[in-house]
């Protein structure tokens, strides 16, 4: 009887109780890492430039450091759609500041300008993950961190993207001397971390399937930026 | 309603056969009935003085401000039509704070001059944004504050026409007020020297006698950034 007065309701073929489902994916992790290190007169900014998407590589040399100002420059990873929205909005944004205030901005000014940036998109987000690195006013080396959101933290050395839990823990031990006993605290040079920073793109390599092909190395110093090119496995 | 040559001063979107605003113009005239606005600017900061012009003994003199705080590193003067200036003082301290928010620093005075300017400029547009007006403002400004460049005046007139300035004297007695800053004014003032000048020249051309309640003077010195005195 039951059966016979649902059938009289609903057709045969109808699906009764389930919910129609929509999905909506704007976003893909295109994958890769960014390295940032600053000192007492510097600041190293390293990314490999490799993008892919899944088992798929798109490109092998796709820099994900870019310029900002002569002496901020900006290391950005994650869905490569919004970082490139996000690297001309934020270069759109200098260029009207220099405008507005007749000087170019500050590294301090412009590590808080991402961070607003950011926010305002707080729920359909740019789906990246920045580090900033530059010479602040004072001269010093300056690195600044991002998540997706706005949140960010100043920091001496800071790992970004899909190798970053593997990078992390050794830039702390490498560079931060943390969890360490009775170790010698020397003050790190521009040569050294330029060497460390190769090293640890070349153990991150090997493990991680999403970083390869070659590293970009922008050093920042007050007296100027040199870029660096050094390959890494292509597999 | 066809306008006749002797009526190009009625509406403010229309220039003069002679390419006169006369509206701005006459808003400029506003200024010089205003009581006289004085600023100085010396290495180690920057004086304001205005006379308070009180009409009536029963008037408390501390409620006619015409010294307004834009942020903790700059300061307004006016003169003219002082209602006027609520508008235009709200937008540098809106201003100033989302340039704060914005960029963690603090606006210079050259940039919070900038702002205001545009604003001043937008009236007798029906769809200009708030605070604009259907008229000039009747008042000028004079910002003056401490930032990366040092000590800063600006000055700001109704035809949003703004400059950097060393000494300026605006309102009623600023043509006397202003030849007395040339004479007097140098670039190695201090302070002190600034403030007895200041308050000298607006004794010279005020009509009351001066006392210290139709004056107010802001001081915004070096040695502290934002070290306000009323």
């Amino acid at each position: 009887m039951a059966a016979e007065l649902k059938k009289a309701i609903y057709p045969e073929n109808a699906t009764i109780g389930l919910p129609t489902q929509h999905r909506f994916d704007p976003y893909t992790l295109n994958g890769g890492t960014i390295v940032g290190v600053a000192g007492d007169n510097f600041a190293i900014l390293a990314g490999d430039t490799r993008l892919s998407e899944g088992f798929m590589i798109h490109s092998r040399d796709t820099s994900k450091i870019y310029k900002l100002t002569e002496k901020t420059f900006l290391g950005t990873c994650g869905f490569q759609g919004d970082v490139l929205t996000l690297t001309r909005l934020l270069n759109a944004r200098l260029t009207m500041y220099e405008f507005e205030h007749r000087k170019k901005m500050s590294s301090t000014a412009i590590s808080q300008m991402l961070s607003t940036v950011l926010y305002y998109r707080r729920f359909f987000p740019y789906y990246t993950f920045n580090i900033l690195a530059g010479i602040d006013t004072d001269g010093k080396g300056c690195i600044y961190s991002y998540d997706a959101v706005g949140n960010y933290e100043k920091h001496t050395y800071h790992a970004s993207g899909t190798a970053s839990s593997m990078l992390q823990p050794l830039l702390d031990n490498q560079v931060g001397y943390l969890n360490q006993e009775g170790v010698r605290r020397v003050p790190l040079t521009i040569d050294k971390a330029r060497t460390l920073i190769k090293d640890v793109f070349i153990s991150a390599t090997e493990r991680d399937m999403y970083t390869g092909d070659s590293l970009h190395i922008v050093t920042i110093t007050s007296d100027g930026v040199t870029e660096d090119h050094f390959p890494l496995r292509r597999d | 309603m066809f306008m006749t040559r002797s009526e190009y001063d009625r509406g403010v979107n229309t220039f003069s056969p002679e390419g006169r605003l006369f509206q701005v113009e006459y808003a400029i005239e506003a200024i010089k009935l205003g009581s006289t606005a004085i600023g100085i600017k010396t290495s180690e900061g920057i004086v304001l003085a205005v006379e308070r012009r009180i009409t009536s003994p029963l008037t408390e003199p501390e409620s006619m401000e015409k010294i307004l705080k834009i942020d903790n590193h700059i300061g307004c003067a006016m003169s003219g039509l002082i209602a006027d200036s609520r508008t235009l003082v709200d937008t540098a301290r809106v201003e100033s704070q989302s340039h704060w928010f914005t960029y963690n620093e603090t606006m210079t005075v050259e940039s919070v001059t900038h702002t205001v300017s545009k604003l001043t400029l937008q009236f007798g547009d029906d769809d200009a944004g708030a605070g604009a007006m259907s008229r000039p403002f009747g008042v000028a400004l004079l910002f003056a504050g401490i930032d990366e460049k040092g000590p800063q005046l600006f000055h700001l007139d109704p035809s949003g026409t703004y400059f950097e300035c060393e000494a300026k004297a605006i309102g009623s007695g600023s043509e006397g007020a202003q030849s007395q800053l040339h004479e007097l004014y140098h670039q190695n003032m201090n302070m002190k020297e600034a403030l007895i000048t200041v308050l000298t020249i607006l004794k010279q051309v005020m009509e009351e006698k001066i006392d210290s309640n139709n004056v107010e003077v802001m001081l915004i010195a070096n040695v502290q950034r934002g070290n306000f005195l009323h």
